[in-house]
């Protein structure tokens, strides 16, 4: 899992912003502030990895997806895609980047159009790309798609309503896989899915990564389940990465607050370990990503925040044993930009949500 | 840590495969609808009765037993009787026979109109809808003004610039229904644009042109069907008012609206004359009405879901 | 967190009992038999955690227990009394009487829960002076106490919020507290965390411990969340196609499962306190319509291990399962936990509702 042979870049983002203007309504529209849904992340994804990234509702995971396919449009920094610039890109390289990159959606129900049959969904990308051309080939195609995510080929003619939810999940990432695709982004591919159909989703997921040599990026709020397919693990805090690292490592030794609080509040089904267990449990709500609070966002709410947490910005900076583990903290050595204010000695915004 | 004694026996077997809902073999979303179209009373009634006018429509000449002009000079304002189920007019016109020609005048002008309006808002709507911002401003703003002016004093100033006649009637009323389609159907446009299907598409790598044919226009259709049926119904109600006001087809073609303002001067002598058309517009209306409601409803997902037995 | 903190209770009976409770709801594709005779008591102070996956009835169940399904369509029967006295069979006047201050409910999305154009203090105070003669500044005073013992933050700002205004984990917290504010001797949660994110989640599961040691609440958790389960349940009843496959205390059902399905489960599930290991368990099949449900035992169609010639024919009863007697000699180490020991034992059987719970049961 964590060769320290020298790993291939597939995707990587540089100081990635996405900022969506909060608009007030009415004649004017003026913009009256700006949401940071994902505010300066500097994240890589290795090639034939599979990179689980977590948070909480709101941290901005999904918009991070979604930006580095440019299904959201960034708003500052930069993505790279197998070395091409994904924010720079004309429109033939998008189309070329849409067939490399696919997408694996949270709800299955809403993510099948439901007025066209399996075949037709499945049979999209092909169409669009010019792929397997001839009614055939591209019947042949839809077939073997159907089959290699462990459906029965001759449901290619049914709409997805006649399906229960693993299944469209499973329409859904034969869709993803048509144009055989490089990288595929799975936002919360099992969030909707019953406990028994998410173990089998995430098996199949399993299966194909190595089976197809995929690079994948494993978005979801649920720890254990990104635990479990993850090479490494990455956690986002109100917009930003805020640790990254082998998943062993983070799992096991997190080195950053939020990380340790996070992974402490999984539940877990064994009822000894749940009661010996030690919770520790977060102060308040998360800012507003409208206020992001000054220096370490993670300040507000953090049980070991210190003197340099509002005045510097810290940056990922190696920690603990493992290598490739980093984390945001001041609490490992104080890295990072120092906030600017208007005047010096001024009182620093708490971003307390509450204001 | 702990380790689960037996966490899940694993499956002794390979575990079957899951087996596929044994659903009815795929059925064409259209013949579905009708089926379900068929269980809803009113609107099965209301479809059958507007396939029985338009079909008086087409066969006119031959169902009419009089011309549209033949005057019958000694039987002017005639109770109905069975040489005259309808009665006659002032000249001696067969009613019946004028009913049923003007049949023709109405439902083409209703339908015309309303295709008219249905093309040019849809289109209007989709693009407002589907694109937002400046696209959306600029259509939508353009809308508010066309609805902004009175319905029937809109017609009246085409038809009072192009002149009268029912092609001009057609343009009139069509463009007095653009905006409501454009309304109805950038409504749906949103609701639809932001589904995670229209995502999914774009996400492997579908153009804005396949977007739209593809998956919204099909999935935002629903309720400019049911606006249809519905306009169609004022569209035949407008028509006849336009006549009525000498702005529609001319005399002596025999139309609804036209009847009915000729046969307002008689109402005292000869109920007939008026009621035969007037009674000819209501059920047209009506139909055309129910019918709306009908596929509202047989339209309705949740509803059809529910119906169907399908689903969640 | 422990079950030891419990406040001792007075010896009074259970605060919720339930016998053979079933569930019928008239569908357009047939009769559905949604809750198939289900049986359990709450007693003071204790937490039952019902246990399944969507369409296993457990979300059913409660709501006909507080009469809240749509009696044109719904058929309930069997008996549900809290402190005696049958939900089942009351006046909707008396019904309506038990609800606040016997029963306090909270349900998945505290959104929906919630009036929109009310304020948050208004919604509070409503049900306090539904059930009991308060003034109105008594009221808003206790509903400004209430919102404090939930951990609201500057409760006597929030009283005059819009739901709206508060986040998801505070809507939750209001939604609780409006639930608490007659101290009912009953909570009943369906779902309550499950839209909420881990952190708000342990936030939420520890004031509900709290306020249940404080008041000696009886609690019906109804969860598909395993993980909360074990932290939260002194019971656990696991449903499946409208029956109780298996219950038992917390440890009984999640540590020594014995029910193929529960067992299932339990391997579906990633464990972040164990290694990477190889592919999970699946469970093949999806759970069956409640219009159309098997024969025999109602999980032998994905059954993986079939032990019994009668699975396929006939449902198998709860019974104790064999070889649960070793309660003595495991748990040391955690204080008090001898103590819990002796009341599970006198009271909590472990059960399953399976026939091959023997044979590969090590």
């Amino acid at each position: 899992m964590t060769s320290t042979t020298k790993r291939q870049v597939l995707v990587s983002a540089r100081g990635l912003e996405v900022h969506f203007p909060i608009r007030a309504g009415g004649l004017l529209r003026r913009g009256t502030g700006v949401l940071r849904a994902v505010d300066g992340v500097d994240l890589d994804v290795y090639r034939g990895e599979t990179l689980g990234l977590v948070g909480e509702s709101g941290c901005g995971k999904s918009t991070l997806g979604n930006a580095l396919l440019r299904l959201v449009r960034p708003t500052g920094g930069t993505v790279s895609f197998d070395g091409a610039e994904v924010t720079a890109m004309s429109r033939a390289q998008l189309r070329d980047l849409r067939r490399r990159a696919g997408m694996v959606f949270q709800d299955p129900f809403a993510s099948l159009d439901p007025r066209r049959t399996v075949a037709q969904t499945v049979g999209e990308p092909l169409e669009v790309h010019g792929l397997h051309p001839g009614r055939q080939a591209r019947a042949a195609r839809v077939r073997e798609l159907l089959e290699l995510v462990g459906l029965d080929p001759g449901v290619a003619a049914r709409y997805p309503h006649e399906f229960s939810g693993g299944q469209r999940q499973r329409v859904g990432i034969a869709r993803a896989l048509a144009g055989e695709p490089d990288f595929l982004v799975c936002d919360e591919a099992i969030a909707s899915l019953d406990v028994s159909v998410q173990a089998q989703v995430l098996n199949l997921l399993r299966r194909l990564q190595r089976q197809l040599g995929l690079t994948l990026l494993f978005i979801s709020h649920d720890l254990s389940a990104v635990r479990h397919v993850s090479d490494r693990i990455a956690v986002m805090y109100l917009g930003r990465v805020v640790e990254v690292g082998p998943a062993a490592a983070v799992a096991a030794e997190p080195q950053m607050p939020y990380t340790r609080a996070l992974l402490s509040a999984v539940p877990l089904p064994h009822p000894q370990l749940e009661r010996s267990r030690r919770r520790i449990v977060l102060r308040g709500d998360v800012p507003s990503p409208a206020r992001v609070p000054s220096g370490c966002r993670f300040r507000t709410r953090c049980p070991d925040v210190f003197e340099p947490c509002p005045d510097v910005d810290p940056a990922l900076q190696p920690v603990g044993s493992a290598p490739g583990h980093v984390a945001a903290c001041h609490l490992h050595g104080v890295v990072g930009t120092p906030v600017q204010r208007e005047r010096p000695g001024e009182p620093v915004d708490a971003g307390d949500p509450a204001r | 840590m702990t380790q689960l004694p037996t966490p899940g026996a694993t499956p002794a077997q390979p575990p079957p495969s899951e087996p596929i809902p044994a659903a009815a073999p795929p059925r064409p979303r259209w013949r579905e609808t009708l089926g379900l179209l068929a269980r809803n009373p009113t609107a099965a009634v209301s479809a059958v009765v507007l396939v029985l006018i338009v079909l008086v429509a087409v066969f006119d000449e031959t169902l009419a037993p009089d011309g549209p002009n033949d005057q019958d000079p000694g039987r002017q304002l005639q109770p109905p009787s069975w040489a005259h189920p309808f009665g006659t007019d002032e000249f001696g016109r067969d009613v019946f026979s004028r009913v049923v020609l003007g049949a023709a005048t109405s439902l083409r002008v209703g339908f015309l109109s309303v295709a008219f309006a249905l093309v040019v808002g849809t289109l209007i709507g989709l693009l407002a809808g589907f694109y937002g911002r400046w696209v959306d401003d600029t259509l939508m703003r353009l809308m508010d003004v066309l609805f902004a002016f009175p319905a029937v004093l809109l017609a009246i100033a085409i038809v009072a610039i192009r002149g009268a006649g029912p092609a001009n009637a057609i343009l009139a009323i069509g463009i007095v229904y653009v905006p409501i389609f454009a309304r109805v159907t950038r409504a749906s446009v949103l609701g639809v644009r932001e589904e995670v299907y229209v995502r999914a598409s774009r996400s492997v790598g579908a153009s804005d042109w396949r977007l739209i044919t593809r998956h919204v226009l099909p999935n935002a259709a629903p309720p400019i069907i049911v606006q249809t049926s519905i306009s169609l119904a004022f569209a035949v109600l407008a028509e006849a008012a336009l006549s009525f006001l000498g702005l529609g087809p001319r005399r002596p073609n025999p139309s609804w609206g036209l009847m009915l303002a000729d046969g307002r001067g008689f109402i005292e002598q000869a109920w007939w004359y008026t009621v035969f058309p007037g009674l000819a517009i209501v059920v047209t209306v009506l139909c055309f009405n129910l019918l709306g409601d009908g596929l509202r409803d047989v339209l309705d997902p949740r509803q059809r879901t529910l119906m169907a037995g399908g689903g969640r | 967190m422990t079950s030891l903190s419990k406040a001792p209770q007075p010896a009074a009976g259970p605060v919720l009992e339930v016998e053979d409770l079933r569930v019928r709801l008239r569908t357009p594709r047939g009769t559905a038999h949604v809750v198939n005779g289900l049986g359990y008591s709450v007693g003071p102070g204790e937490t039952v955690a019902v246990v399944g996956e969507s369409g296993s009835g457990k979300s059913v169940s409660v709501l006909a227990l507080l009469g809240l399904l749509p009696p044109r369509t719904a058929t309930v029967s069997g008996r549900a009394l809290l402190h005696g006295e049958d939900l089942l069979t009351m006046s909707p006047e008396r019904l309506r009487q038990v609800r606040g201050p016997g029963v306090g409910m909270v349900f998945q999305d505290p959104m929906t829960s919630l009036n929109p154009v009310l304020s948050v203090g208004r919604q509070l105070t409503e049900g306090l002076r539904a059930h009991g003669h308060v003034s109105k500044a008594a009221a808003r005073a206790r509903a400004v106490e209430l919102l404090g013992e939930v951990g609201l933050p500057d409760p006597g700002r929030a009283v005059d919020r819009f739901p709206h205004e508060l986040s998801g984990g505070m809507r939750q917290r209001v939604v609780i507290a409006i639930a608490l504010a007659n101290s009912p001797s009953l909570l009943i949660a369906d779902e309550a965390t499950t839209a909420l994110d881990v952190t708000v989640q342990a936030q939420i599961l520890d004031l509900v411990e709290r306020l249940q040691t404080e008041h000696g609440t009886g609690v019906v958790w109804i969860t598909h969340d395993l993980g909360v389960v074990a932290g939260i349940a002194d019971r656990v009843l696991v449903m499946y196609g409208g029956r109780c496959v298996e219950d038992g205390t917390v440890d009984d059902v999640l540590e020594r499962p014995a029910h193929p399905y529960t067992r299932g489960l339990l391997g579906a599930l990633p464990d972040l306190a164990a290694d990477d290991g190889g592919d999970l368990a699946t469970i093949a099949g999806t759970p069956p319509p409640p219009t159309d449900l098997p024969a025999g035992c109602v999980f032998w169609p994905r059954c993986p291990v079939r032990g019994d010639a009668r699975c396929e024919t006939e449902q198998p009863p709860l019974a104790p399962v064999k070889g649960s007697h070793y309660r003595d000699k495991g748990t040391s180490g955690v204080p008090g936990e001898g103590q819990y020991r002796d009341e599970g034992t006198s009271g909590v059987p472990h059960r399953a509702a399976t026939w091959c719970a023997e044979g590969s049961g090590s």
